[in-house]
Protein backbone atom coordinates (compact mmCIF):
# COMPACT_ATOMS: atom_id res chain seq x y z
CA UNK A 1 0.00 0.00 0.00
CA UNK A 2 2.82 2.37 1.01
CA UNK A 3 4.79 1.42 -2.13
CA UNK A 4 1.76 2.09 -4.32
CA UNK A 5 1.24 5.48 -2.66
CA UNK A 6 4.95 6.34 -2.99
CA UNK A 7 5.00 5.36 -6.66
CA UNK A 8 1.90 7.44 -7.32
CA UNK A 9 3.47 10.47 -5.56
CA UNK A 10 6.80 9.96 -7.35
CA UNK A 11 5.28 9.86 -10.81
CA UNK A 12 2.87 12.72 -10.16
CA UNK A 13 5.79 14.85 -8.89
CA UNK A 14 7.83 13.81 -11.93
CA UNK A 15 4.98 14.89 -14.22
CA UNK A 16 4.62 18.20 -12.33
CA UNK A 17 8.35 18.87 -12.61
CA UNK A 18 8.50 18.12 -16.33
CA UNK A 19 5.44 20.29 -16.95
CA UNK A 20 6.80 23.11 -14.76
CA UNK A 21 10.22 23.02 -16.44
CA UNK A 22 8.64 23.11 -19.90
CA UNK A 23 6.40 25.98 -18.83
CA UNK A 24 9.40 27.90 -17.46
CA UNK A 25 11.38 27.35 -20.68
CA UNK A 26 8.44 28.77 -22.64
CA UNK A 27 7.60 31.88 -20.58
CA UNK A 28 10.60 32.37 -18.23
CA UNK A 29 8.32 33.01 -15.25
CA UNK A 30 7.90 31.52 -11.80
CA UNK A 31 11.61 31.11 -11.10
CA UNK A 32 13.98 33.64 -9.56
CA UNK A 33 16.27 35.33 -12.10
CA UNK A 34 19.77 33.85 -11.82
CA UNK A 35 18.55 30.60 -10.21
CA UNK A 36 19.75 28.45 -13.14
CA UNK A 37 23.20 30.06 -13.12
CA UNK A 38 23.44 29.54 -9.38
CA UNK A 39 22.58 25.85 -9.80
CA UNK A 40 25.10 25.53 -12.64
CA UNK A 41 27.73 26.81 -10.23
CA UNK A 42 26.71 24.41 -7.45
CA UNK A 43 26.24 21.34 -9.65
CA UNK A 44 29.04 21.97 -12.11
CA UNK A 45 31.90 24.01 -10.72
CA UNK A 46 31.61 22.59 -7.20
CA UNK A 47 31.28 18.97 -8.40
CA UNK A 48 34.20 19.04 -10.85
CA UNK A 49 37.03 18.42 -8.33
CA UNK A 50 35.44 15.42 -6.58
CA UNK A 51 34.22 13.81 -9.83
CA UNK A 52 37.69 14.32 -11.36
CA UNK A 53 39.47 12.83 -8.36
CA UNK A 54 37.20 9.78 -8.13
CA UNK A 55 37.28 8.94 -11.85
CA UNK A 56 41.06 9.44 -11.94
CA UNK A 57 41.50 7.02 -9.02
CA UNK A 58 39.09 4.51 -10.57
CA UNK A 59 41.04 4.77 -13.85
CA UNK A 60 44.30 4.01 -12.05
CA UNK A 61 42.83 1.16 -9.98
CA UNK A 62 41.21 -0.60 -12.93
CA UNK A 63 44.38 -0.15 -14.98
CA UNK A 64 46.63 -1.58 -12.26
CA UNK A 65 44.45 -4.65 -11.63
CA UNK A 66 44.02 -5.30 -15.37
CA UNK A 67 47.64 -4.62 -16.38
CA UNK A 68 48.98 -7.55 -14.33
CA UNK A 69 46.53 -9.97 -15.99
CA UNK A 70 47.04 -8.67 -19.53
CA UNK A 71 50.84 -8.71 -19.17
CA UNK A 72 50.72 -12.46 -18.42
CA UNK A 73 49.23 -13.06 -21.88
CA UNK A 74 51.40 -10.47 -23.66
CA UNK A 75 48.29 -8.44 -24.37
CA UNK A 76 49.58 -5.21 -22.77
CA UNK A 77 48.22 -2.90 -25.46
CA UNK A 78 44.66 -4.11 -24.88
CA UNK A 79 44.77 -2.20 -21.60
CA UNK A 80 43.94 0.86 -23.75
CA UNK A 81 40.89 -0.89 -25.21
CA UNK A 82 39.74 -2.01 -21.79
CA UNK A 83 40.19 1.37 -20.12
CA UNK A 84 38.73 3.33 -23.04
CA UNK A 85 35.56 1.26 -23.28
CA UNK A 86 35.11 0.58 -19.56
CA UNK A 87 35.57 4.19 -18.52
CA UNK A 88 33.59 5.86 -21.28
CA UNK A 89 30.70 3.41 -21.50
CA UNK A 90 30.32 2.29 -17.92
CA UNK A 91 32.51 3.56 -15.13
CA UNK A 92 32.37 7.31 -15.77
CA UNK A 93 28.53 7.38 -16.04
CA UNK A 94 28.19 5.16 -12.96
CA UNK A 95 30.75 6.97 -10.79
CA UNK A 96 29.54 10.42 -11.87
CA UNK A 97 25.96 9.42 -11.12
CA UNK A 98 26.89 8.12 -7.67
CA UNK A 99 28.94 11.26 -6.95
CA UNK A 100 25.97 13.41 -7.98
CA UNK A 101 23.69 11.34 -5.72
CA UNK A 102 25.95 11.93 -2.72
CA UNK A 103 26.77 15.54 -3.38
CA UNK A 104 23.86 17.10 -5.28
CA UNK A 105 20.99 14.76 -4.37
CA UNK A 106 21.64 14.92 -0.64
CA UNK A 107 21.87 18.72 -0.67
CA UNK A 108 18.66 19.10 -2.71
CA UNK A 109 16.73 16.85 -0.31
CA UNK A 110 18.15 18.54 2.80
CA UNK A 111 17.29 21.98 1.44
CA UNK A 112 13.74 21.16 0.32
CA UNK A 113 12.97 19.05 3.41
CA UNK A 114 14.14 21.89 5.69
CA UNK A 115 12.01 24.34 3.72
CA UNK A 116 9.04 22.02 4.15
CA UNK A 117 9.57 21.70 7.91
CA UNK A 118 9.93 25.48 8.26
CA UNK A 119 6.68 26.08 6.30
CA UNK A 120 8.63 27.76 3.47
CA UNK A 121 7.03 25.47 0.86
CA UNK A 122 3.56 26.41 2.15
CA UNK A 123 4.63 30.07 2.15
CA UNK A 124 5.71 29.81 -1.49
CA UNK A 125 2.38 28.22 -2.40
CA UNK A 126 0.32 30.93 -0.67
CA UNK A 127 2.41 33.57 -2.45
CA UNK A 128 1.18 32.02 -5.69
CA UNK A 129 4.55 30.41 -6.40
CA UNK A 130 4.55 26.82 -7.67
CA UNK A 131 7.27 25.19 -5.52
CA UNK A 132 7.81 22.35 -8.02
CA UNK A 133 8.68 24.96 -10.62
CA UNK A 134 10.45 27.48 -8.38
CA UNK A 135 12.76 24.87 -6.84
CA UNK A 136 13.04 22.06 -9.37
CA UNK A 137 13.04 23.69 -12.83
CA UNK A 138 16.41 25.45 -12.32
CA UNK A 139 17.93 22.23 -11.00
CA UNK A 140 16.67 20.08 -13.87
CA UNK A 141 17.89 22.61 -16.43
CA UNK A 142 21.26 22.95 -14.68
CA UNK A 143 21.87 19.19 -14.44
CA UNK A 144 21.05 18.85 -18.15
CA UNK A 145 23.62 21.49 -19.06
CA UNK A 146 26.28 20.35 -16.61
CA UNK A 147 26.33 16.60 -17.26
CA UNK A 148 27.92 16.67 -20.76
CA UNK A 149 30.75 18.84 -19.43
CA UNK A 150 31.24 16.67 -16.36
CA UNK A 151 31.29 13.50 -18.47
CA UNK A 152 33.79 14.94 -20.97
CA UNK A 153 36.07 15.96 -18.12
CA UNK A 154 35.65 12.65 -16.28
CA UNK A 155 36.33 10.62 -19.45
CA UNK A 156 39.54 12.55 -19.99
CA UNK A 157 40.72 12.20 -16.41
CA UNK A 158 39.76 8.51 -16.18
CA UNK A 159 41.64 7.64 -19.37
CA UNK A 160 44.56 9.74 -18.11
CA UNK A 161 44.76 7.38 -15.11
CA UNK A 162 45.11 4.50 -17.59
CA UNK A 163 47.77 6.40 -19.56
CA UNK A 164 49.89 6.85 -16.43
CA UNK A 165 49.64 3.17 -15.38
CA UNK A 166 50.34 1.99 -18.95
CA UNK A 167 53.48 4.17 -19.09
CA UNK A 168 54.79 3.34 -15.62
CA UNK A 169 53.82 -0.34 -15.26
CA UNK A 170 53.87 -1.59 -18.86
CA UNK A 171 56.13 0.94 -20.61
CA UNK A 172 53.48 1.81 -23.23
CA UNK A 173 54.05 5.37 -24.57
CA UNK A 174 51.06 7.71 -24.07
CA UNK A 175 50.75 8.36 -27.83
CA UNK A 176 50.40 4.64 -28.58
CA UNK A 177 47.93 4.16 -25.74
CA UNK A 178 45.72 7.05 -26.87
CA UNK A 179 45.85 5.97 -30.54
CA UNK A 180 44.55 2.55 -29.44
CA UNK A 181 41.82 4.17 -27.32
CA UNK A 182 40.63 6.26 -30.28
CA UNK A 183 40.65 3.17 -32.48
CA UNK A 184 38.17 1.25 -30.29
CA UNK A 185 36.10 4.04 -28.80
CA UNK A 186 33.59 5.62 -31.17
CA UNK A 187 31.67 8.88 -30.99
CA UNK A 188 28.59 6.73 -30.32
CA UNK A 189 30.23 5.29 -27.18
CA UNK A 190 30.99 8.81 -25.95
CA UNK A 191 27.43 10.01 -26.61
CA UNK A 192 25.99 6.89 -24.97
CA UNK A 193 28.05 7.71 -21.87
CA UNK A 194 26.63 11.23 -21.84
CA UNK A 195 23.06 9.98 -22.32
CA UNK A 196 23.40 7.46 -19.50
CA UNK A 197 24.84 10.06 -17.13
CA UNK A 198 22.13 12.51 -18.11
CA UNK A 199 19.43 9.98 -17.21
CA UNK A 200 21.24 9.20 -13.94
CA UNK A 201 21.46 12.94 -13.20
CA UNK A 202 17.73 13.42 -13.78
CA UNK A 203 17.03 10.40 -11.55
CA UNK A 204 19.17 11.96 -8.80
CA UNK A 205 17.42 15.35 -9.01
CA UNK A 206 13.88 13.97 -9.27
CA UNK A 207 14.50 11.38 -6.53
CA UNK A 208 15.99 14.05 -4.27
CA UNK A 209 13.02 16.36 -4.87
CA UNK A 210 10.62 13.49 -4.11
CA UNK A 211 12.29 12.75 -0.77
CA UNK A 212 12.39 16.46 0.08
CA UNK A 213 8.79 17.31 -0.79
CA UNK A 214 7.30 14.22 0.90
CA UNK A 215 9.28 14.30 4.13
CA UNK A 216 7.75 13.18 7.43
CA UNK A 217 7.38 16.30 9.53
CA UNK A 218 10.07 17.29 12.05
CA UNK A 219 13.79 17.97 12.08
CA UNK A 220 14.46 14.24 12.51
CA UNK A 221 12.71 13.70 9.21
CA UNK A 222 15.24 15.89 7.38
CA UNK A 223 18.16 13.57 8.21
CA UNK A 224 16.08 10.50 7.40
CA UNK A 225 14.93 11.95 4.07
CA UNK A 226 18.49 12.93 3.13
CA UNK A 227 19.82 9.43 3.76
CA UNK A 228 16.89 7.86 1.92
CA UNK A 229 17.44 10.24 -0.97
CA UNK A 230 21.00 8.98 -1.51
CA UNK A 231 19.90 5.33 -1.22
CA UNK A 232 17.01 5.93 -3.64
CA UNK A 233 19.25 7.74 -6.15
CA UNK A 234 21.93 5.03 -6.12
CA UNK A 235 19.27 2.32 -6.45
CA UNK A 236 17.69 4.17 -9.38
CA UNK A 237 21.12 4.59 -11.02
CA UNK A 238 22.01 0.90 -10.72
CA UNK A 239 18.54 -0.13 -11.93
CA UNK A 240 18.64 2.24 -14.89
CA UNK A 241 22.19 1.11 -15.71
CA UNK A 242 20.93 -2.44 -15.85
CA UNK A 243 18.14 -1.36 -18.23
CA UNK A 244 20.72 0.42 -20.42
CA UNK A 245 22.86 -2.74 -20.47
CA UNK A 246 19.90 -4.80 -21.71
CA UNK A 247 18.97 -2.24 -24.35
CA UNK A 248 22.44 -1.35 -25.62
CA UNK A 249 24.49 -4.57 -25.49
CA UNK B 1 -20.08 43.37 2.91
CA UNK B 2 -18.37 40.38 4.55
CA UNK B 3 -14.91 39.56 3.30
CA UNK B 4 -15.28 35.84 3.75
CA UNK B 5 -18.44 33.81 4.30
CA UNK B 6 -18.09 30.17 5.24
CA UNK B 7 -21.09 27.92 4.63
CA UNK B 8 -21.48 24.36 6.01
CA UNK B 9 -17.74 23.80 5.86
CA UNK B 10 -16.13 20.47 6.87
CA UNK B 11 -12.35 20.40 7.16
CA UNK B 12 -9.87 17.66 8.01
CA UNK B 13 -7.17 15.43 6.60
CA UNK B 14 -7.83 12.49 4.31
CA UNK B 15 -10.88 10.66 5.65
CA UNK B 16 -10.69 12.29 9.07
CA UNK B 17 -13.04 15.23 9.63
CA UNK B 18 -11.68 17.60 12.27
CA UNK B 19 -14.33 20.35 12.09
CA UNK B 20 -17.91 19.91 10.86
CA UNK B 21 -20.60 22.17 9.53
CA UNK B 22 -18.89 25.49 10.17
CA UNK B 23 -20.79 28.67 9.37
CA UNK B 24 -19.25 32.07 10.03
CA UNK B 25 -18.17 35.33 8.43
CA UNK B 26 -14.96 37.34 8.51
CA UNK B 27 -15.91 41.02 8.54
CA UNK B 28 -13.61 43.59 6.90
CA UNK B 29 -11.38 46.01 8.81
CA UNK B 30 -11.31 43.91 11.98
CA UNK B 31 -9.03 41.44 13.69
CA UNK B 32 -10.77 38.09 14.00
CA UNK B 33 -9.01 35.66 16.30
CA UNK B 34 -9.56 31.91 15.97
CA UNK B 35 -8.97 30.29 19.34
CA UNK B 36 -9.26 26.86 20.85
CA UNK B 37 -7.39 24.19 22.73
CA UNK B 38 -4.47 22.36 21.14
CA UNK B 39 -5.85 19.93 18.57
CA UNK B 40 -9.16 21.77 18.24
CA UNK B 41 -8.57 22.34 14.52
CA UNK B 42 -7.45 25.99 14.44
CA UNK B 43 -4.54 25.41 12.06
CA UNK B 44 -6.59 22.94 10.01
CA UNK B 45 -9.24 25.63 9.51
CA UNK B 46 -6.59 28.23 8.64
CA UNK B 47 -5.01 25.88 6.09
CA UNK B 48 -8.41 25.31 4.49
CA UNK B 49 -9.15 29.05 4.30
CA UNK B 50 -5.80 29.80 2.61
CA UNK B 51 -6.14 26.93 0.15
CA UNK B 52 -3.42 24.64 1.50
CA UNK B 53 -5.86 21.96 2.60
CA UNK B 54 -8.89 21.32 0.43
CA UNK B 55 -12.16 21.44 2.47
CA UNK B 56 -13.97 18.11 2.69
CA UNK B 57 -17.39 19.71 2.20
CA UNK B 58 -19.10 23.10 2.16
CA UNK B 59 -18.28 26.36 0.52
CA UNK B 60 -16.21 29.47 1.10
CA UNK B 61 -17.28 32.74 -0.50
CA UNK B 62 -15.03 35.72 -0.96
CA UNK B 63 -17.08 38.89 -1.47
CA UNK B 64 -19.89 36.76 -2.84
CA UNK B 65 -17.66 34.77 -5.18
CA UNK B 66 -17.17 31.08 -4.39
CA UNK B 67 -13.61 29.85 -4.07
CA UNK B 68 -13.08 26.71 -6.14
CA UNK B 69 -10.31 24.82 -4.37
CA UNK B 70 -9.95 22.47 -7.35
CA UNK B 71 -9.26 25.27 -9.79
CA UNK B 72 -5.73 26.63 -10.23
CA UNK B 73 -7.18 29.92 -11.45
CA UNK B 74 -9.43 30.32 -8.43
CA UNK B 75 -6.54 29.54 -6.07
CA UNK B 76 -4.20 31.90 -7.95
CA UNK B 77 -6.82 34.65 -7.57
CA UNK B 78 -7.12 33.82 -3.86
CA UNK B 79 -3.33 34.04 -3.41
CA UNK B 80 -3.28 37.50 -4.98
CA UNK B 81 -5.77 38.70 -2.35
CA UNK B 82 -4.25 37.27 0.82
CA UNK B 83 -1.02 37.51 2.78
CA UNK B 84 0.05 34.87 5.30
CA UNK B 85 2.26 35.24 8.35
CA UNK B 86 3.47 31.77 9.36
CA UNK B 87 4.33 30.60 12.85
CA UNK B 88 7.94 29.90 11.76
CA UNK B 89 8.06 33.14 9.75
CA UNK B 90 8.86 30.94 6.71
CA UNK B 91 11.26 33.44 5.17
CA UNK B 92 13.52 31.89 2.55
CA UNK B 93 16.93 31.60 4.20
CA UNK B 94 18.84 31.78 0.93
CA UNK B 95 17.43 35.24 0.13
CA UNK B 96 18.02 38.60 1.78
CA UNK B 97 15.17 40.37 3.50
CA UNK B 98 14.76 42.62 0.46
CA UNK B 99 14.59 39.63 -1.91
CA UNK B 100 12.15 37.81 0.39
CA UNK B 101 9.79 40.77 0.49
CA UNK B 102 10.17 41.53 -3.22
CA UNK B 103 9.42 37.90 -4.18
CA UNK B 104 5.60 38.26 -4.31
CA UNK B 105 6.00 41.40 -6.47
CA UNK B 106 8.36 39.58 -8.85
CA UNK B 107 5.96 36.65 -9.12
CA UNK B 108 2.63 38.51 -9.43
CA UNK B 109 3.69 41.84 -10.92
CA UNK B 110 6.76 40.86 -12.92
CA UNK B 111 6.62 43.99 -15.07
CA UNK B 112 6.94 46.28 -12.03
CA UNK B 113 9.95 48.60 -12.53
CA UNK B 114 12.77 47.96 -10.07
CA UNK B 115 12.45 51.50 -8.68
CA UNK B 116 8.76 50.92 -7.81
CA UNK B 117 9.58 47.51 -6.36
CA UNK B 118 12.32 49.02 -4.21
CA UNK B 119 10.03 51.84 -3.03
CA UNK B 120 7.30 49.36 -2.00
CA UNK B 121 9.72 47.00 -0.24
CA UNK B 122 11.24 49.87 1.74
CA UNK B 123 7.78 51.21 2.53
CA UNK B 124 6.58 47.94 4.10
CA UNK B 125 9.91 47.49 5.87
CA UNK B 126 9.33 50.94 7.37
CA UNK B 127 5.78 49.99 8.39
CA UNK B 128 7.05 47.04 10.44
CA UNK B 129 10.01 48.95 11.87
CA UNK B 130 12.76 47.21 9.91
CA UNK B 131 14.05 50.09 7.82
CA UNK B 132 17.72 49.52 7.00
CA UNK B 133 17.61 45.74 7.51
CA UNK B 134 16.90 44.96 3.85
CA UNK B 135 20.37 43.52 3.16
CA UNK B 136 20.30 41.07 6.04
CA UNK B 137 19.55 37.36 5.73
CA UNK B 138 16.76 35.82 7.87
CA UNK B 139 19.27 33.83 9.94
CA UNK B 140 20.91 37.11 10.99
CA UNK B 141 17.68 38.36 12.60
CA UNK B 142 16.06 37.75 15.97
CA UNK B 143 12.75 35.83 16.19
CA UNK B 144 10.75 39.05 16.57
CA UNK B 145 12.46 40.69 13.62
CA UNK B 146 11.83 37.62 11.47
CA UNK B 147 8.13 37.77 12.35
CA UNK B 148 8.04 41.48 11.42
CA UNK B 149 9.83 40.75 8.16
CA UNK B 150 7.37 37.95 7.39
CA UNK B 151 4.52 40.37 8.11
CA UNK B 152 6.10 42.86 5.70
CA UNK B 153 6.21 40.13 3.03
CA UNK B 154 2.58 39.23 3.74
CA UNK B 155 1.56 42.88 3.25
CA UNK B 156 3.71 43.80 0.26
CA UNK B 157 0.97 43.21 -2.33
CA UNK B 158 -1.57 45.12 -0.22
CA UNK B 159 -3.73 42.04 0.40
CA UNK B 160 -7.36 42.28 1.44
CA UNK B 161 -6.76 39.94 4.38
CA UNK B 162 -3.63 38.92 6.26
CA UNK B 163 -3.83 35.49 7.93
CA UNK B 164 -1.55 35.00 10.93
CA UNK B 165 -0.71 31.56 12.34
CA UNK B 166 0.28 31.90 16.00
CA UNK B 167 1.82 35.37 15.49
CA UNK B 168 3.31 35.66 18.98
CA UNK B 169 4.34 32.01 19.46
CA UNK B 170 7.96 31.53 20.44
CA UNK B 171 8.50 35.20 21.28
CA UNK B 172 9.34 36.68 24.67
CA UNK B 173 6.45 38.64 26.29
CA UNK B 174 7.85 42.06 25.34
CA UNK B 175 8.49 41.15 21.70
CA UNK B 176 5.09 39.41 21.50
CA UNK B 177 3.42 42.52 22.88
CA UNK B 178 5.29 44.66 20.32
CA UNK B 179 4.09 42.46 17.48
CA UNK B 180 0.50 42.59 18.75
CA UNK B 181 0.72 46.38 18.92
CA UNK B 182 2.02 46.41 15.36
CA UNK B 183 -0.98 44.35 14.16
CA UNK B 184 -3.30 46.73 16.02
CA UNK B 185 -1.58 49.78 14.52
CA UNK B 186 -1.77 48.37 10.99
CA UNK B 187 -5.43 47.50 11.45
CA UNK B 188 -6.15 50.94 12.88
CA UNK B 189 -4.15 53.11 10.50
CA UNK B 190 -4.62 51.14 7.27
CA UNK B 191 -8.00 49.51 7.99
CA UNK B 192 -6.47 46.10 7.31
CA UNK B 193 -8.33 42.85 7.97
CA UNK B 194 -6.51 40.20 9.97
CA UNK B 195 -7.42 36.62 10.84
CA UNK B 196 -5.14 35.32 13.57
CA UNK B 197 -4.94 31.81 14.97
CA UNK B 198 -3.61 31.73 18.51
CA UNK B 199 -4.12 30.33 21.97
CA UNK B 200 -2.09 33.00 23.78
CA UNK B 201 -4.62 34.68 26.09
CA UNK B 202 -2.62 37.90 26.49
CA UNK B 203 -2.28 38.20 22.76
CA UNK B 204 -6.00 37.59 22.24
CA UNK B 205 -6.79 40.32 24.76
CA UNK B 206 -4.55 42.78 22.95
CA UNK B 207 -5.62 42.22 19.38
CA UNK B 208 -9.07 40.60 19.11
CA UNK B 209 -12.10 42.46 17.80
CA UNK B 210 -13.95 39.23 17.17
CA UNK B 211 -13.42 35.74 18.52
CA UNK B 212 -14.17 32.37 16.97
CA UNK B 213 -13.77 29.66 19.62
CA UNK B 214 -13.45 26.10 18.31
CA UNK B 215 -14.38 23.16 20.50
CA UNK B 216 -15.53 19.58 19.98
CA UNK B 217 -15.33 19.69 16.20
CA UNK B 218 -17.39 22.85 15.81
CA UNK B 219 -17.75 26.51 16.75
CA UNK B 220 -18.46 27.11 20.43
CA UNK B 221 -18.54 30.91 20.30
CA UNK B 222 -18.60 33.40 17.44
CA UNK B 223 -18.89 37.03 18.40
CA UNK B 224 -17.29 40.24 19.56
CA UNK B 225 -14.47 39.88 22.03
CA UNK B 226 -16.14 42.37 24.35
CA UNK B 227 -19.09 39.97 24.68
CA UNK B 228 -16.91 37.17 26.04
CA UNK B 229 -16.82 38.61 29.56
CA UNK B 230 -20.61 38.75 29.69
CA UNK B 231 -21.17 35.21 28.47
CA UNK B 232 -22.66 32.59 30.72
CA UNK B 233 -21.06 29.72 28.83
CA UNK B 234 -18.95 27.83 31.36
CA UNK B 235 -16.53 26.47 28.78
CA UNK B 236 -16.00 29.92 27.27
CA UNK B 237 -15.45 31.45 30.69
CA UNK B 238 -13.02 28.75 31.74
CA UNK B 239 -11.12 29.02 28.44
CA UNK B 240 -10.63 32.73 29.00
CA UNK B 241 -9.93 32.20 32.74
CA UNK B 242 -13.05 34.15 33.75
CA UNK B 243 -14.24 31.64 36.38
CA UNK B 244 -14.35 34.09 39.27
CA UNK B 245 -16.49 36.69 37.60
CA UNK B 246 -19.93 35.21 37.02
CA UNK B 247 -22.08 37.50 34.83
Amino acid sequence: MKLKEDLSRFFSLLADEIYATGQYLRNRRGVLPGAVVQQLFVMGYKSFPIVALITFLVGITISLTSAAQLEMFGADIYLADLIGLAMIQELVPLMTGIMLAGKIGASITAEIATMKVMDEIDALRTMGVVPEKFLMAPRLIAITLVVPLLVAMADTVGVAGGVIVARVALGIPPGVFLREVFTVVTLGDFLTGILKTLVFGWAVVVGAGFKGFFIDRGAEGVGKATTESVVLAISLIIGLDCVFAFVLY
Amino acid sequence: MDHIRVVNLDVGYGDETVLRNLNFVIPPGMITVVVGESGSGKSTLLKALIGLNRPLAGQVFWGGERIDYDSEHSLAALYRRIGVLYQNSALLNSLTLYENIALPIRIHRHSTPRSDESARVHEVLGMVGLRGADGKYPFELSGGMRKRAALARAMVLEPEIVFCDEPSAGLDPLTASGLDELLRTLQGSHGMTFVAVTHELRSIGRIADRVLLLQGGGIRFDGDFKDVAGSGDEYLRSFFLLKDEAP
